[in-house]
């Protein structure tokens, strides 16, 4: 039993955890209505989209790679989707996920080839078609935001189902939204493909040791480019998630929260040099950064404050690696 | 059955007009322990890469269990079950020891999917097969060298191997590791797996191989059964040369000769303790003592690397604070790493940038830019004091051998003109050659009046170089020798090694 309990707390996440448990005791003293089903039902809906995005950037880092460009692919996603949807007259949620995942998959695999073919260094190559895929949407789809009027009736529609319902106590009521079947069902297939296949266990091995990972067969090509489409897969699902959950959309928006989106991932104990973290982790970041983000307010701090902790996550997350990395290369002599 | 497992004829192999390897020819027998020797550039490598099917060989064939391939691939020799284990061994430290083990195999299996059950299972056979045991579910960057080494050991046999290739393994192990290693390969000897093994170091190649190949030059010198050799004929075959076994004589008395450094009751918890020895002008003191005995530890505090915790330093009478590098280096010390590649040299860079990159404030000119005059000037002059020998020295640093690389080392230390000079394994990786070459350049420089400490565990070596020796064992000087030729190799040997003994030499 004791063994057990020492298990967990080898493990980065059980701190994190209790940190999220005792900011969220410290928001209910300020405002009980925090620690409240419905909020809770809120906060998991409106931070479904966020956490998919970071599970797809989790196993970029995995592989030792960044991607900084799955904003830009989101938004693309998102308002081509939308777009065609409204030109044809289909009104058909399925449709826009096909067109938005297929937007993604498409876009992922620019990246992928870049990458995984041309070798180029993995920052460069997503700011670089960051700016590029949010620039060509611009000019070649366009600029004009669509309202909620305009906004086929699916995206409303899908953006309103919740698995069950619950009457709040003036008779009204509110219910658990579908978004989370959607995150589970990505949390639950990326955990089994890296977690069973060895083309999860390749995305590994190249984080840990790339020179390796080519001596001895795996196709890191392969591996790689299947980790960019995946991730722009992740991030259509994402955009057409986002549209539903506004009912606007801005193809303005979405570009500019890679930054968080990164901050919760690096949260989640994934270690930025690439090789190791926990899907868990990850999620328990976004619940992290989800509850700071709409919190801020509330305890008295205007929402700047966001972007300033996002910024300090990130590095104090990257000092940590840092630190640790300093402190075995100590133990074992040698100064790098 | 046939005997022979690996037989190569006449292989020749040219880079680029450089000969690497002339019409060489080895065999192996079934459970036969070989030892490659060789100075460094003598083909040593390219043998192995060719053996493994990495590179191609121009000329000759190679047969493999009675088949023969004029066109061996790499992925033929991992089917008739060769293994390398490269230097790097080429694990992965974010993944548990029980996947590094089995990982490969599935790789080369086409495996779509994994089975922890069988990645266990299949480490824990291989694991009992050596007979060792480690905890499966631990990381490896959280497990010593040395069993490292085991994980990797054990990934080559998942390939069902019958013969594993070993490039240096020894050079990062304690005695007692190398011990545990031998007894392992000794294991895989009496299962029919056959061992080719790659050292430096003449004691092992002597304990351990029952065939030794000498290549030189990228010829053959000759494949001997390992009875016919002995330490001066093995030495001789590998260098061409007699090699003098000549020792350091230190000039002047004990007394009339300034004490330059003065350590008193250094103390680092964890590293060393209580730690008190006098380095005088012009000699040349030995820190011996097994990896991990606190020797490494106390040198990188003399350094400013690793603050001590208590104690005093004085140098010249003065006590002195080392907290930095930079302190030490105002101070007239300089430190030769023991790792050069990594912490001694910037690989990539020149030969001359290398060698100035410590007296940049020396060669500066009225603008306090670098006067590439003087810059030319002291990258000469060192250059050809410490006989580097490259065909220009604006190539970068990691074309040279070993030898040259560690003559860059010195010859950017040397030009700060240290009082103290620190050497940390100075030979390590280099061949008998150079290594002669090197202890007389240290000898040349304590006669010059530098005062010099060499940090090894090679006995031989510290035997022959220094006046007085320290050994250290477990972060305590446990025995002060102030005159070498009070004791013979032997006797310092059983001193260092305290007992745990071990029948090299």
């Amino acid at each position: 039993m004791n063994t057990k309990i020492k298990k967990i707390f080898k493990h980065n996440e059980i701190y994190l955890f209790l940190i999220i448990i005792v900011f969220s005791l410290i928001i209910t003293s300020i405002n009980p209505a925090f620690l409240t089903l419905e909020n809770l039902f809120d906060l998991t809906k409106s931070s479904a989209g966020m956490g998919i995005l970071a599970i797809g950037f989790f196993i970029v880092l995995l592989s030792g790679g960044i991607d900084v460009s799955f904003t830009a692919i989101a938004i693309a996603g998102q308002y081509i989707s939308a777009n065609v949807l409204m030109a044809s007259g289909v009104d058909n949620i399925f449709l826009a996920f096909l067109i938005s995942c297929s937007v993604g998959v498409f876009l992922g695999a620019v990246n992928g080839i870049f990458i995984s073919i041309f070798k180029l260094s993995t920052l460069i190559v997503t700011l670089g078609t960051l700016s590029a895929f949010h620039g060509a949407l611009l000019a070649f789809v366009g600029t004009k935001a669509i309202n909620t009027a305009e906004l086929p009736d699916c995206f409303k529609v899908f953006g309103h189902k919740n698995i069950f319902m619950l009457s709040r106590a003036d008779g009204t009521s509110y219910g658990l939204s579908v978004y989370v079947l959607i995150l589970i069902g990505v949390v639950i297939f990326s955990w089994l493909i890296l977690k069973y296949t060895m083309l999860g266990r390749g995305i590994y091995a190249i984080g840990g040791n790339r020179e390796s990972a080519l001596r001895s067969g795996f196709n890191i090509v392969g591996i790689q480019f299947f980790i960019y489409c995946y991730v722009g897969f992740l991030a259509g699902i994402m955009g057409v998630m986002h549209i539903s959950l506004l009912r606007y959309s801005n193809p303005m928006y979405i570009v500019g929260t890679e930054l968080s989106v990164i901050a919760a991932v690096v949260l989640g104990g994934a270690r930025i040099t690439g090789g190791t973290g926990s899907i868990l982790g990850t999620l328990l970041g976004v619940v992290m950064i989800s509850i700071l983000e709409k919190n801020l307010v509330l305890m008295g701090l205007s929402s700047y404050w966001h972007q300033f902790f996002v910024g300090l996550i990130i590095i104090v997350g990257v000092s940590i690696t840092s630190y640790q990395n300093k402190r075995r290369s100590i133990e074992s002599l040698t100064f790098r | 059955m046939a005997e022979e497992l690996l037989e190569v004829k006449n292989i020749s192999k040219a880079y680029t007009g450089v000969q690497a390897l002339d019409n060489v020819s080895m065999s192996i027998k079934r459970g036969e322990i070989h030892c490659l020797v060789g100075e460094n550039g003598s083909g040593k490598s390219t043998l192995i890469k060719i053996v493994a099917g990495v590179v191609k060989a121009d000329e000759g064939e190679i047969i493999i269990n009675g088949r023969l391939y004029k066109n061996l691939h790499a992925i033929d020799s991992i089917e008739e079950g060769i293994q390398v284990i490269y230097q790097d061994l080429s694990l992965y430290p974010n993944l548990s020891v029980a996947e590094n083990i089995s990982l490969n195999q599935m790789v080369e299996i086409k495996k779509k999917f994994i089975s922890w059950k069988e990645v266990k299972n299949n480490a824990r056979a291989e694991l009992s097969n050596i007979g060792k045991e480690l905890d499966l579910d631990v990381m490896v960057e959280d497990v010593s060298v040395a069993e490292k080494q085991l994980v990797a050991i054990c990934r080559a046999l998942t390939h069902s191997a019958r013969l594993i290739i070993m490039d240096e393994p020894t050079s990062a192990l304690t005695k007692s590791e190398i011990d545990s290693l031998f007894s392992v390969i000794l294991g895989l000897k009496e299962k029919g797996i056959s061992t080719l093994f790659i050292s430096h170091k003449i004691s092992e190649v002597l304990k351990i191989s029952e065939k030794v190949t000498i290549l030189r030059d990228g010829r053959k010198v000759g494949e001997y059964s390992t009875d016919e050799l002995d330490n001066d004929k093995l030495i001789f075959l590998m260098t061409g040369k007699k090699i003098a076994n000549s020792s350091f004589k230190y000039k002047g008395k004990e007394h009339d000769r300034k004490v330059l450094l003065e350590v008193r009751n250094l103390s680092k918890k964890g590293n060393f303790e209580d730690v008190s020895f006098k380095l005088r002008k012009g000699e040349i003191l030995g820190i011996t003592g097994l990896l991990g005995s606190g020797r490494t530890e106390l040198a990188l505090s003399l350094f400013g690397l690793n603050k001590a915790d208590s104690g005093e330093i004085y140098i010249d009478g003065k006590r002195v604070r080392i907290n930095s590098t930079q302190d030490a280096v105002k101070l007239g010390i300089s430190y030769l790493p023991e790792d050069r590649l990594s912490q001694g040299l910037f690989i990539e860079q020149s030969i001359g940038n290398n060698i100035i990159i410590t007296i940049l404030k020396k060669i500066l000119n009225r603008l306090k830019l670098i006067s590439s005059s003087k810059r030319e000037k002291s990258i000469k002059r060192w250059s050809e004091k410490l006989d580097v020998r490259a065909p220009s020295l604006e190539l970068a640093v990691q074309s040279l051998s070993g030898g040259n690389q560690q003559r860059v080392v010195l010859a950017k230390w040397l030009a700060t003109s240290p009082k103290i000079f620190i050497l940390d394994g100075p030979t390590i990786g280099i061949d008998i050659a150079s290594k002669s070459n090197i202890h007389s350049i240290v000898r040349g420089l304590a006669n010059a009046g530098i005062g010099i400490i060499i940090i090894s565990d090679e006995i031989p070596e510290v035997l022959q170089n220094c006046n007085r020796v320290l050994v250290m064992s477990e972060g305590r000087v446990i025995r002060k020798i102030d005159d070498v030729s009070d004791v013979t190799e032997e006797e310092l040997f059983n001193i260092v090694s305290r007992k745990e003994l071990i029948k090299v030499s």
